[in-house]
């Protein structure tokens, strides 16, 4: 039992992780209806973007370990929300009226392009952040010990969520979102500037994917320009298992991912972790075709 | 003017030809260029100084000795073309190369040939079960250091064993053969599973692995993977010891560990340069030192070296530049030849005879120790 928990947090702090990129994912489909295989890059990028910032501006010495962890990850939000900024006037924008297989090329473009970036400015070897920036005490749950760090990245990705959801809800921006989701002529026939909207939509989504990053920088310590590949799969395959475009359904799907990841890891097979957790998203897209919570994209498209 | 010159191109081409009918040549395959590059460039350093010193000494049969070195890139493709132009070049025999892949491409062009081939850093197990006369290696094989590694694991006195590999065909064979080599030894094998490469939570597996309760984890995949694995057993306060295979020989594995979490890691690796225990070999390596600035940092590249120094010396002792009587004397008549990494001797199937592998331990500054 006690090793069922374990690997329930185990599971949860990698499925927070998931939820997170597969945030972008999402808000791009459900505004764009466009994968941004581009995202997981941005990713790996927020991962270096943060390391740089870290060893260079020392900004944990100066104001200490919470409020220079805050800063660093405010900052490299911003750089990486401008990257994903630029990335859409550059790579999606021109390409806005052309048919939808262009744009996806495009995208698939823009990943090599940053990929291979982040290998020429940093190298092909392993990067490493430096170690004990966060706390590495461990909360004794009744005979379970879990590392202070886990609930963190934990609960930055909940409030994150929870954060984009209000604001997607509740923000007149975020109305507007919603509207340029379901129909973008008649959104800007309303009078809704559906650039504007797409910008924010490659702000905020690039963002939370750097956000992203820096964690499992922090978290990990280890970090290559490859790692966005095997993050961004995952990613992916959690907005679709929650249904793509729905953004809560990019958070269940995401913490689901994870968690059938680890359980299978644990009870059934560890060389077929993978597989299992593939077999499981086909099972869940033959039953719902739209994904977890995809019933109201439907409506969407 | 122009005659001038004409004339001495022309007599420095006869005196080039007869130059080169009185040199010994001996070719180098390796990595010059691509992701081994370091290796291959090692390898020709190392190769030439050999080649200077033995020259000043004599040479070989009252013959200069005379290198010649082609780039495989790393690659089967690049090296079988880098096989045919050497085997076309009149030498007596090659060195090289350092990937198994690489080396399997260009095995047959040189058995056809009928030119002696030393490998220098390819361990894969199938090279020498061919049954190809003209292939030798220096470096040990696979199974080599699985039966190191089981002896280790006996030696350390473990009841309950571990074994993590990665899937990848190194990992898993020597997973597989240490496995083989354990039953019935008294080592109960409580836990055998891969992980997948490339992620970076694994504490999945680690919880699940802690479970079985082992008291020594081996672990047979690559150094990434490796220092994740003991930064995240720190991080769960687990203090079982782990052993690595010889591809967590990298420094990098204690920086993404941390050193708190590297210390006491063990691991398989033919000898570190540094350690050779040698005189032979501390001579050669105050010799390269001098000569390049700084120590061979690859094992292979001084196994590369060894590989020239047992050609030249069979060349030298059945006085005769056949390539076939030189591959006879190198597996019946070699025994016990003093290099720089031990003794070398051949069997029928071109293997090294004698265990190469060593055991090393990462101490609390990250450096890799030699274990007595």
């Amino acid at each position: 039992m006690e090793q069922f928990f374990q690997q329930l947090t185990n599971g949860l702090a990698v499925g927070g992780i998931y939820a997170l990129i597969a945030l972008g994912y999402t808000m791009v489909y459900g505004v764009l209806k466009l994968i941004n295989f581009a995202h997981a890059d941005l990713f790996t990028l927020g991962a270096y973007l943060g390391l740089t910032l870290l060893t260079s501006m020392a900004l944990t010495n100066h104001l200490g370990p919470l409020w220079g962890t805050l800063v660093l990850a405010l900052m490299v939000m911003g750089l990486i929300g401008l990257v994903g900024a630029l990335l859409d006037r550059v790579a999606y924008r021109p390409l806005r009226s052309s048919p939808r297989l262009s744009a996806v090329v495009s995208a698939l473009g823009a990943s090599i392009f940053l990929q291979n970036t982040v290998m020429l400015v940093y190298g092909a070897r392993f990067q490493v952040y430096p170690q004990n920036i966060l706390p590495t005490a461990a909360i004794d749950l009744g005979g379970l010990s879990v590392p202070v760090v886990r609930f963190l990245v934990l609960a930055t990705s909940l409030i994150m969520m929870g954060g984009l959801y209000l604001f997607i809800q509740k923000t007149k921006i975020g109305t507007a979102i919603r509207a340029a989701a379901i129909d973008q002529e008649a959104a800007r026939l309303m009078g809704i500037d559906v650039n504007r909207v797409i910008l924010m939509v490659f702000l905020v989504g690039p963002a939370l994917g750097g956000l992203a990053g820096l964690m499992v920088g922090l978290y990990y310590g280890q970090i290559n320009f490859t790692m966005g590949w095997g993050y961004g799969l995952k990613a992916f395959t959690a907005a679709i298992l929650g249904g793509i475009g729905n953004i809560p359904g990019a958070m269940v799907g995401g913490l689901l991912l994870g968690l059938i990841e680890a359980m299978g890891a644990a009870y059934i097979s560890m060389a077929w972790k993978d597989a299992i957790a593939f077999c499981v998203l086909i099972v869940i897209l033959i039953a719902r075709p739209t994904g977890l919570l995809g019933e109201r994209v439907a409506e969407k498209v | 003017m122009k005659k001038l010159l004409f004339v001495a191109l022309v007599l420095s081409f006869v005196v080039g030809q007869a130059h080169a009918a009185d040199t010994i040549k001996i070719g180098l395959m390796g990595p010059m260029t691509g992701s081994w590059a370091s290796e291959g460039q090692e390898m020709k350093q190392v190769l030439e100084l050999l080649a200077e010193e033995l020259n000043a000494k004599g040479g070989v049969m009252g013959k200069k000795v005379e290198v010649i070195s082609e780039d495989d890139g790393g690659d089967p493709r690049t090296a079988s073309l880098a096989a045919t132009r050497l085997s076309t070049q009149g030498i007596v025999g090659v060195i090289g190369t350092y990937g198994s892949a690489v080396t399997e491409a260009t095995q047959n062009i040189y058995n056809e040939a009928k030119i002696p081939q030393i490998a220098n850093g390819s361990t894969a197990i199938r090279l020498t079960e061919k049954g190809l006369p003209m292939f030798f290696r220096t470096c040990p094989r696979d199974d080599e250091q699985a039966k190191v590694a089981a002896q280790t694991i006996e030696k350390l006195g473990v009841k309950k064993l571990a074994i993590l590999h990665d899937n990848s065909t190194y990992a898993k064979g020597l997973a597989d053969e240490t496995k083989a080599l354990l039953q019935g030894k008294g080592v109960d094998i409580v836990f055998f599973d891969a992980l997948t490469p490339k992620e970076q939570d694994y504490t999945t597996i680690l919880t699940k692995m802690k479970a079985a309760q082992p008291d020594f984890v081996f672990f047979t995949g690559y150094y990434g993977e490796g220092g994740l694995l003991l930064k995240q057993k720190k991080d769960m306060n687990w203090n079982v010891p782990f052993m690595g295979g010889d591809a967590t020989n990298n420094p990098d594995l204690v920086k993404i560990a941390g050193k708190e979490a590297a210390k006491g890691f063990y691991f398989l690796s033919a000898p570190l340069p540094k350690d050779l225990p040698y005189e032979q070999a501390k001579a050669f390596l105050t010799a390269f030192a001098k000569k390049y600035g700084n120590p061979p940092s690859s094992v292979y590249a001084v196994l590369a070296g060894d590989g020239f120094r047992v050609i030249a010396y069979a060349i030298d002792q059945t006085k005769t530049t056949d390539t076939t009587k030189v591959a006879d004397y190198l597996h019946k008549d070699l025994k016990d030849f003093p290099g720089l990494t031990g003794k070398i001797s051949f069997n029928d199937k071109g293997d090294r005879v004698g265990e190469v592998y060593k055991v090393y331990q990462v101490n609390a500054d990250g450096q890799f120790l030699l274990m007595p």
